[in-house]
């Protein structure tokens, strides 16, 4: 018992991003407030970074590192423009709640 | 094993979904010891089941993991949007501290800096312009959107099925790939970093400095991201920069619409 004490396994770091990945997923699918919805995406993107680290560690290879740096530009670029959709929506509507667009349905 | 990552996965649906908000009581708090329960549970049983070790020290990774999954949780579960943010800030906080634990130190402070102090900002800002005000003491006045979850049972049950899968596939061995394994700092300095010298240093100093003898001979974590990213990526990073020229182009674009106000 006291070997778990002692050593952390690569899975435990992806068992963390995993769990973090779909709290986003979740967190997405059932919140209403547009806001609320993109920060859920940003989480995702905080367990996908987690794992691309654990593994760039686990390989002794930096690339996975690297590639963090461009998901990260994604992640900026992608919540820019997605809060100045927001502000505008918002202008329209006066609310944030995402389903007083779903007109746009069928 | 497998069966351990199913039924933890089915336990921790439950308490996520005690926890979403929705229509009268919201059983957060016992959904949050069961939650937390679970994750104690399943951390203990999988503790034996390890296959690759990191030599990483342990008990950081539990406290940073339980508070990365903790702070995750209050970001999702929360009714109020600004307290949201300011989870998820405890979340980016949280995440740094494990990729610190992973010799990562370049990517634990751009996240930081980057996330907590730039796309969180933005974030406030946003629900500051757009958000409709609360009476203090009446917690109905709140608008519907934030107080119930949407479909909070197919969601969970969605998200976990998916965890429980990734789960059982990421608790496989695998062995790393010793092919592709980055050089020793002194061969990277030997080979990409030859013009690197200690001499300067030393001259500067006066004396045969050990220290500044072994600093010149380590290679730091930025440098060796920024030997990859330079040598191995360089059209994704021109791709980076004409994507964040035209995000910002996007943008401004977006924001300069004049929108004539509805009711």
């Amino acid at each position: 018992m006291s070997s778990w004490f002692t050593n952390v396994a690569l899975t435990h770091f992806l068992f963390t991003g995993a769990v973090l990945f779909v709290l986003g997923l979740i967190g997405f699918m059932t919140r209403r407030n547009l806001i609320i919805i993109f920060l859920c995406t940003e989480m995702m993107f905080q367990g996908v970074v987690l794992t691309l680290a654990s593994f760039a560690k686990f390989h002794g290879h930096f690339t996975g590192q690297t590639f963090v740096i461009f998901a990260l530009t994604i992640a900026a670029a992608e919540s820019a423009l997605a809060l100045g959709l927001v502000v505008l929506l918002f202008r329209r509507k006066r609310t944030l709640d995402a389903l007083s667009w779903s007109e746009l349905q069928g | 094993m497998t069966y351990a990552l199913y039924v933890g996965s089915f336990i921790g649906a439950v308490s996520l979904l005690l926890m979403l908000p929705r229509h009268g009581f919201t059983p957060r708090k016992f959904g949050a010891l069961l939650g937390a329960a679970t994750l104690g549970g399943l951390w203990l049983f999988l503790a034996d089941h390890f296959d690759q070790i990191l030599h990483v020290r342990m008990a950081y990774y539990y406290i940073f993991s339980f508070l990365a999954i903790a702070s995750a949780v209050s970001v999702i579960t929360h009714t109020k949007p600004v307290f949201s943010a300011l989870w998820f800030v405890m979340l980016v906080l949280a995440s740094a501290g494990l990729l610190l634990l992973l010799d990562a130190e370049f990517i634990a402070f751009a996240m930081v800096i980057i996330y907590g102090g730039a796309i969180l900002v933005t974030y406030v800002f946003v629900i500051m312009l757009a958000t409709q005000s609360v009476e203090p003491g009446n917690e109905e006045s709140a608008p519907g959107y934030d107080r119930i979850a949407r479909q909070p049972a197919a969601a969970v049950a969605t998200g976990f099925l998916l965890l429980a899968v990734l789960l059982t596939v990421t608790f496989r061995p695998i062995e790393p790939i010793s092919q592709r394994k980055a050089m020793s700092d002194a061969a990277t300095i030997s080979m990409q970093l030859s013009d690197r010298r200690v001499n300067h240093l030393v001259e500067k100093a006066g004396v045969e400095d050990p220290a500044l003898l072994a600093d010149a001979g380590r290679v730091e974590n930025v440098e060796r991201i920024g030997l990859d990213l330079f040598e191995k990526h360089p059209l994704g990073l021109e791709l980076a920069g004409v994507i964040l020229l035209v995000s910002l182009v996007g943008a401004v674009v977006i924001a300069r619409k004049r929108i004539e106000a509805q009711a």
